[in-house]
């Protein structure tokens, strides 16, 4: 055999659209692990200073424009970590300027309709989309998965919990940001409607922008999962929900708080009569491997994990098979069940805000 | 600790549900001194708190009992047994699986303390108790608002949110107005613990409170921005603390408290039955 059979493949070029914290702090420190089969090539910013900081540190190109990277033949896999109201537009586009796969942060659209448009392009161009959801792609949510057996048959209560500190704490833990955004400041207090509305700006933001992190795993556990009745809905401050729902005959229960503690803690709970899932993850940004799964019956319990690295790398793992052509890509009806489900909570979760809001005014007429 | 050597131990006589539940043969043993089992005529009663345990421990007082132990007490309106312990200078105890676990003693200023400092600056409290399937929910929450009771917090505008035979939530609202969300679920994968969690600004609290049919023991963490505490463990069930207490109220003469915090857990029981499903 000649050395040239055994050499490794040409890491394949990726592209990033949008530099911010979750690019510097996120992908590029899970890029930085994987450069045997995956090479930073492309990045866009609209901002040019953030972009050609970025890209140094990588030593790619970079650019302003989305055309722009989408045009370098260089760039194999595009990632879409820019605003959440672009990802439609861009995740189409990618896909149509022939890439070999696509990495979509979430959600990865804002309504079912641009969720149905990319999955009618997908499937028309064979472009493999993945959307970030990184902890189904965590070895060890992946490893209860393959042990859990008939538990999501049995389960009628599922939790998801997830108390963070505010970003910064761990995103300088993996990297040196620029072009950091300072926070917005707080509104001032103003009339009982703008109340209302910061109260369903958070449930939304929290629900679509928090929440939708566990959303797909709540969702293998609710199969009428179209099935949605928010009961209760309420915001934590300085940030987060406490919101409970129904859908079909699973109880969710779904908790957060970001407030300025140093000790995250993000787990998700399901539920049966004789058997439970417990999951303990690690919070983003940090790499600090997988989360650890116990899987518990009155007389055991068993425990996967924690395994090395994170979702997050999972996801860049997958997207090379994908580009590849090796390995299986995601169910784009899945993807779309999963943006619908959340949209049904956040929507639900705001329309509770204002069915509280107008007795409210009923109570003081 | 020491016990007093010419201690005479009070005579224990326990009805197969309170003993059952109670563990009340295993507990007694565990106290030699203080307490032996009864032979016709007992010193004090252990009784099953099941529907009706207001008015049998009534009777027990009123025939002359000296002490009273009710092993998880369904909610009751304790008003006329508090009167008629009063007066007969009778000294009854609640022997609740959770709220009445060592760690939440008065005594256990330390622990008091980091729950009080947490409270005072919450930002949400979550808790959640767990249930073998097959518990009445109603039984399952009167067990569940006793413990967070017991850890110190006040509770306002309580409401059920949802309610089956897997469990409830319930929905209410700390002083501050943080929101406190109690959820109680039912299954055999875990052990019927109860755990309350109050997140605050910078950090949390967070109290486990075990099973009592072991000396498995409370765990209570403090988190603040300066670190994390946890609590010294107490190796000693909630049953075996209340046959303690009872010695204890036998003793003084003095009163326990129980009967007047059950009344107010008994009001918060019958508000939830009020409030719109």
């Amino acid at each position: 055999m000649s050395s040239q059979e055994h050499a490794a493949p040409a890491p394949l070029g990726v592209g990033i659209l949008g530099a911010g914290p979750v690019t510097q702090a996120i992908h590029l420190p899970s890029l930085a692990r994987l450069r045997d089969i995956l090479e930073v090539r492309h990045i866009m910013d609209v901002d040019p200073a953030v972009a050609e900081s970025v890209a140094a540190r990588v030593g790619a190109r970079f650019s302003t424009s989305m055309d722009e990277l989408l045009a370098d033949p260089e760039v194999e896999i595009v990632a879409i970590c820019s605003p959440h109201q672009f990802h439609a537009v861009q995740v189409i586009a990618a896909c149509r300027a022939g890439k070999k796969a696509v990495l979509c942060e979430k959600p990865f659209a804002m309504n079912g309709e641009e969720a149905a448009a990319i999955a009618a392009v997908s499937a028309e161009t064979g472009v493999p989309i993945v959307v970030g959801a990184m902890h189904t792609f965590d070895p060890g949510w992946l490893a209860a998965e393959s042990v859990w057996g008939s538990l999501p048959d049995q389960v009628h209560t599922v939790r998801s919990s997830i108390v963070l500190p505010p970003n910064p704490r761990f995103e300088d833990f993996a990297t040196e940001i620029v072009g950091r955004t300072p926070p917005p400041a707080p509104a001032a207090a103003g009339t009982a409607a703008d109340h209302t509305a910061a109260v369903k700006a958070m449930l939304t933001g929290g629900v679509m922008g928090l929440a939708i992190h566990d959303l797909p795993l709540v969702r293998r556990f609710a199969p009428d999962f179209r099935d949605v009745e928010v009961l209760y809905a309420q915001t934590v401050l300085p940030f987060g929900y406490v919101i409970s729902l129904r859908a079909g005959a699973v109880t969710i229960e779904l908790r957060a708080a970001m407030n300025g503690t140093w000790e995250p803690s993000w787990t998700f709970e399901a539920i049966g009569d004789d058997a439970s899932l417990a999951i303990d993850f690690t919070p983003s940004y940090v790499h600090a491997g997988s989360a650890t799964a116990r899987i518990r019956t009155a007389a055991s319990t068993t425990v996967l994990g924690p395994f090395g690295h994170n979702g997050y790398e999972g996801e860049w793992r997958k997207l090379a098979e994908l580009a590849r052509g090796t390995g299986t890509a995601p169910d784009p009806e899945t993807l779309i069940h999963d943006l619908e489900f959340a949209l049904a909570i956040a929507e639900a979760a705001a329309a509770c805000v204002d069915a509280g809001a107008a007795a409210y005014e009923e109570a003081r007429a | 600790m020491t016990t007093p050597l010419m201690t005479t131990p009070l005579t224990v006589q326990a009805g197969p549900d309170a003993e059952q539940t109670g563990a009340v043969g295993a507990v007694v043993a565990s106290l030699p001194v203080s307490f032996a089992p009864a032979g016709s005529q007992p010193d004090v009663v252990a009784l099953a708190g099941t529907a009706g345990w207001t008015a049998d421990a009534a009777d027990a007082v009123r025939g002359g009992i000296r002490g009273v132990v009710v092993v998880d007490p369904v909610a009751e309106d304790p008003a006329a047994l508090a009167a008629a312990a009063a007066e007969a200078g009778t000294a009854v105890v609640l022997d609740q699986a959770w709220a009445g676990n060592p760690v939440l003693a008065e005594s256990q200023s330390a622990v008091r303390n980091a729950i009080a400092d947490a409270l005072a600056d919450a930002v949400l409290l979550d808790s959640v108790a767990w249930g073998v399937p097959g518990t009445d929910p109603e039984v399952l929450l009167t067990r569940h608002l006793a413990a967070v009771l017991a850890c110190g917090v006040e509770l306002a505008g309580l409401r059920i949110i949802q309610r089956n035979a897997n469990g409830y939530t319930v929905i209410g609202s700390l002083p501050g107005g943080a929101p406190a969300a109690l959820q109680g679920i039912t299954t055999s994968s875990v052990p019927a613990t109860a755990t309350v969690s109050v997140l605050t600004s910078s950090g949390r609290a967070d109290i486990t409170l075990p099973d009592a049919s072991a000396g498995w023991p409370a765990e209570v963490r403090s988190v603040t921005s300066a670190g994390a505490a946890s609590f010294p463990t107490i190796y000693e069930s909630a049953h075996r603390h209340s046959w303690r207490r009872l010695r204890a109220a036998v003793d003084s003469g003095a009163s326990a408290a129980d009967l007047e915090q059950f009344a107010t857990l008994t009001a918060l029981v019958g508000q939830l039955h009020d409030s719109p499903h």
